[in-house]
């Protein structure tokens, strides 16, 4: 079991290490000019060209650069910008010249959004989706089943942009049913917070739980064929708690993992909802600084969420190997 | 569909005279598994409709020009007369402008929506023959040759499908344009080419990494058979090995991927271009067009809608063209 969690961990984090490199190299040391980019060539001028190069260490070797980045996470550092010292603490993820903030901070003030988005999605789709999956799992071959998946499949071929912005327009905007989109702190104000991400929840949420349903149905199917649910049936358990205490304990390990990745995906910004029905979450951060080629801003978020797909990934293959031995020998 | 016929008997029932099915130098014996497929895909209803508006579509993009000049416009061709001082159009669906004009500047409709299924194809179509390449050679490779290869090329695919990739895409954009001078040096056309090819390389890039795992588990089951060890025996070089020997074994995997592949690049393209870091102006695109048309939704839906409809049913064709070849080639995973 250590040796299984020791090779997971190195793998994990020569992963990070890579990505950490891979950004680093696209960002900085592929032929670009991050200085002029973050400048902007219409009123940029000489002067200020040359401290923002200055202040990123441009002119310094590559590999410097990078230690001193990779440092920076660890230790923090200082940036000078129109005269003024900066202390950027410790997890510094580099310096935001268009917003004069460090890159941390940013990501930190719009972290809650998207985390707030992503609990509410979580707590939608482990409830719907998966009690309508071991449903259809349950009544296998029946009118409602068939008619249940052939509708899923249907549904998650819609491209989720297509349905989450139609909605918006036209029962938001237009035919105002459900609350616009708007982020409020929860603690400022809980009730208007939660009207303001409801419809967001159900548009992610119910979109997804079709997912979900496929997945719990197909894990569900195979459990529910399985000799130790035999034996619970010839014990002469009733079918209800066979299905949701026997079947859905083991039915459920694939369903989770699946899930693991698909939270550490939408933490890393759940872009088109964010976008969409305008949170102001780390997806929108991205567009944003795309726009004003914030360089650093994006590189930070991007990193953050690979780091945090790779934590999740290493979490599920753990928990995993936990519930499952046999996950060690591969 | 049928299950429980089984395909053999074929051609019994084509010449009910003899026992023996008459075979001609032309017939070959038995039918190789794309060809079952095949036939099984042509008798499911809903693939044949799903591949007719695929097709539909293809002769749309193929046809654009030539439809745009039967409407006798063009998607380029401004005209500020025909909407109002606040950008309104001032007409709607006529003889000339089939499906009215846009708000602001006029441009029409029709050509524009005929145009737009050009980028969604053209995209989707190479970014999935260069994902399944270098997919199937990743594949091919890592699992005959094992070792070193295998591990270093395994690593890569786990890093590939561990990073973010939406937001990659996003990042990507604009490094590649401060790379050829920044965006304000571009003119438009060089903004739209630069950005075409950048989604065609980043869709590429992250789309072997899924096919080039199941290829590799694949060949790891597959080099131990007979075939296979007595092609080596026989001092078979290792090239034609893998492309020879190992190669047609793997037509199920490639054509069930690259089928699948296709309307998820659809999605990607549009969705891409809707947040802005897709196809620009002057390239016409759905998604970009849609992105313009929430602004205008409650005075003209029609030009948020013809969009969204194009983008709904291709892809909603192609998933269930796809689900339906995977079915065909693998009847396990059918519902």
């Amino acid at each position: 079991m250590l040796y299984f969690v020791a090779r997971r961990l190195v793998s994990a984090l020569s992963v990070v290490l890579a990505t950490l490199i891979a950004t680093f190299a696209l960002f900085f040391v592929a032929p670009t000019d991050p200085a002029g980019a973050i400048c902007g060539d219409r009123n940029c001028t000489q002067q200020r060209y040359q401290e923002i190069k200055a202040n990123l260490h441009l002119d310094q070797p590559k590999v410097q650069q990078f230690a001193e980045y990779t440092a920076g996470i660890f230790t923090g550092r200082d940036f000078t910008t129109s005269g003024v010292k900066q202390h950027c603490a410790a997890p510094c993820l580099g310096f935001s010249f268009k917003n004069d903030r460090p890159v941390t901070d940013m990501i930190k003030s719009r972290f809650p959004v998207t985390l707030s988005l992503v609990l509410g999605y979580a707590v939608l789709v482990l409830t719907i989706g998966v009690f309508v999956g071991s449903m259809a799992a349950k009544r296998r071959g029946t009118l409602g089943d068939r008619a249940l998946m052939t509708s899923t499949l249907v549904v998650s071929s819609v491209p989720y942009y297509i349905v989450a912005l139609m909605v918006a327009l036209y029962l938001t905007v237009l035919y105002p049913i459900l609350p616009r989109g708007e982020w409020t702190p929860p603690s400022e104000n809980p009730g208007k917070w939660f009207a303001g991400m409801l419809t967001p929840w159900l548009v992610l949420g119910i979109y997804n739980c079709v997912q979900y349903a496929r997945y719990s149905r197909g894990s569900m199917v195979e459990t529910l064929s399985e000799d130790f649910i035999r034996t619970a049936r010839a014990k002469g358990l009733s079918d209800r708690v066979i299905t949701y205490k026997h079947a859905l304990r083991s039915g459920l390990i694939p369903v989770v993992t699946i899930f693991g990745l698909d939270i550490a995906a939408s933490l890393g910004g759940a872009i088109f909802t964010e976008r969409i029905f305008d949170l102001p979450g780390l997806g929108q951060l991205v567009l944003d600084s795309l726009n004003n080629y914030d360089l650093p801003v994006i590189m930070g978020t991007v990193l953050v969420a690979s780091v945090l797909i790779v934590v999740m990934n290493l979490l599920v293959d753990i928990g995993y190997s936990l519930i499952d031995p046999r996950v060690r020998l591969a | 569909m049928s299950i429980g016929s089984p395909d053999s008997t074929v051609g019994i029932e084509d010449h009910p005279a003899s026992a023996e099915p008459v075979r001609t130098a032309a017939t070959p014996h038995g039918k190789s598994p794309s060809r079952i497929a095949f036939d099984r895909l042509r008798k499911d209803r809903i693939a044949m409709i799903c591949a007719s508006i695929v097709l539909f579509f293809i002769l749309i993009a193929i046809f654009a020009p030539l439809l745009a000049k039967l409407e006798g416009q063009d998607y380029s061709t401004f005209h500020t007369d025909l909407v109002d001082e606040y950008g309104y159009p001032t007409i709607g669906v006529n003889s000339a402008h089939w499906l009215g004009v846009e708000p602001k500047t006029g441009r029409d409709n029709f050509a524009r929506w005929v145009y737009g299924a050009r980028p969604s194809l053209i995209i989707a179509f190479l970014a999935t023959v260069v994902g399944t390449i270098i997919g199937v050679v990743m594949g091919l490779l890592a699992g005959f040759l094992g070792g070193w290869t295998d591990r270093v090329i395994s690593w890569v695919i786990d890093f590939v499908l561990s990073l973010p990739f939406l937001l990659f895409a996003i990042a990507l954009v604009p490094i590649v344009e401060s790379m050829r001078g920044g965006s304000f040096n571009l003119t438009p056309n060089e903004q739209a080419s630069i950005r075409f090819y950048v989604l065609i390389f980043v869709l590429s890039f992250f789309g072997w990494a899924g096919l080039a795992r199941i290829i590799r588990g694949e060949v790891l089951s597959l080099r131990e058979r007979e075939f296979v060890l007595a092609a080596k025996a026989i001092g078979v070089p290792t090239r034609q090995v893998l492309f020879k020997e190992l190669l047609p074994n793997l037509v199920a995997p490639i054509v069930i991927s690259a089928s699948l592949a296709v309307p998820s690049y659809v999605t990607a393209e549009a969705g891409l271009s809707f947040l802005g870091v897709g196809l620009v102006e002057p390239i016409p695109s759905w998604g970009q067009t849609i992105a313009v048309a929430t602004n205008w939704f409650k005075a003209d839906p029609l030009y948020l809608w013809l969009p969204v409809v194009g983008i709904t049913a291709l892809v909603l064709a192609l998933a269930l063209l796809g689900d339906a070849i995977r079915d065909a080639f693998d009847p396990k995973t059918r519902r």
